[in-house]
């Protein structure tokens, strides 16, 4: 009898343990909760030169497949000139210098419930909005949004921001 | 004349003394003209001779009188019936209605089997009935080229997620 005793017991365990709050209510609970209680998601700027002349693709962009496709395909030569990381505040601005002078303004707005990022993002020149006023992105951790076009050192920018990079190998 | 075989087989019985006086003498004789079989009895001689030189001391070891005292006492001593303890016989067998309770513990186990797979599959998140399935990749909700032009672009990732491109048409501007 004891056996059956231990069946029934480990048969309850085990129902408890199924039934618990956190998987019961599965993972759109969890993912909702994450955006009403996440304090910051860091983020990662990468700043890149791109020219059509021929030259190197820098190393560091070469998991970066979506470089080497259309708009992009166009460029011979890549290279980072910088790849500041920073955290993103629910509500609060953060600022990347840009190296032709203009700054990039990146607001973290909220956390979707399915997890992704909503993003709000401004390039100019300081008290000017002279170029991007306003851009708001929806993007995934890990994956990047890019904005290019700035001329640069007979170059063009390509400005690639990547909130929550660690989560998701781009 | 024997085989080789027959010969040796003889001289082992001649060493033993197990031959009859005539053919111990036939033996005997042919020794005298066979080095070969005198060297193998003065082997056969040494062994016993070493042989018997352990088992004496062996023997020497051994308290004989007081082992044979012991075995005299046991064969003597009374023969007292060993009082077996009683074989505790399997549980069905003994216990009345065995078969009846063997039945409920199959019913209980069931019970417990089938309350661990319910509760299992009730409390199951089915991930059909998720309302937000993850989605990879970027996309612009909101664009304000301000007085520039612009395009927006997707282009694919390594993943194979569509990423967002905000292209802005640009004059290059000098450092403030």
């Amino acid at each position: 009898m004891s056996l059956i005793r231990h069946l029934l017991v480990i048969a309850v365990m085990l129902g408890a343990s199924i039934a618990s709050p956190a998987s019961a209510q599965g993972s759109s609970l969890a993912r909702s909760d994450r955006a009403s209680t996440i304090s910051s998601v860091p983020a990662e700027v990468l700043v890149v030169l791109a020219k059509e002349e021929q030259g190197k693709i820098d190393p560091q962009l070469g998991k970066m497949t979506a470089l080497r496709r259309p708009p992009f395909n166009s460029f011979r030569s890549m290279k980072v000139l910088s790849r500041p990381k920073l955290k993103l505040t629910p509500g609060k601005d953060a600022l990347v210098s840009l190296p032709n002078g203009r700054r990039m303004k990146l607001t973290l707005l909220r956390v979707m419930p399915d997890g992704r990022y909503k993003v709000k993002a401004a390039i100019n020149r300081p008290d000017k909005s002279d170029y991007l006023p306003l851009l708001q992105v929806i993007a995934s951790a890990g994956d990047p949004f890019f904005v290019a076009g700035q001329k640069y050192q007979g170059g063009t920018l390509i400005v690639g921001v990547i909130v929550d990079p660690k989560k998701t190998a781009q | 004349m024997d085989s080789p075989e027959k010969e040796d087989e003889k001289l082992q019985m001649f060493f033993d003394g197990e031959l009859a006086p005539e053919e111990e003498a036939a033996v005997r004789r042919s020794l005298e003209g066979s080095p070969k079989a005198a060297a193998q009895l003065r082997e056969w001689e040494h062994l016993r001779t070493a042989m018997k030189s352990v088992a004496t001391d062996w023997a020497g070891e051994i308290d004989s009188d007081a082992l044979f005292a012991r075995i005299e006492n046991e064969i003597g001593a009374p023969v007292v019936p060993i009082a077996r303890p009683k074989l505790e016989q399997p549980g069905l067998r003994v216990i009345p209605d065995g078969r009846e309770r063997r039945v409920w513990g199959g019913v209980a186990t069931g019970f417990a089997a089938a309350a661990a797979i319910f509760l299992a599959v009730m409390a199951w998140p089915e991930p059909h009935l998720d309302p937000s399935p993850i989605v990879r990749g970027s996309q612009v909700l909101e664009a304000d080229f301000g007085s520039n032009t612009g395009t927006i672009f997707e282009v694919e990732g390594g993943a194979g997620q569509s990423l967002a491109v905000i292209w802005i048409d640009d004059e290059e501007v000098g450092l403030p």
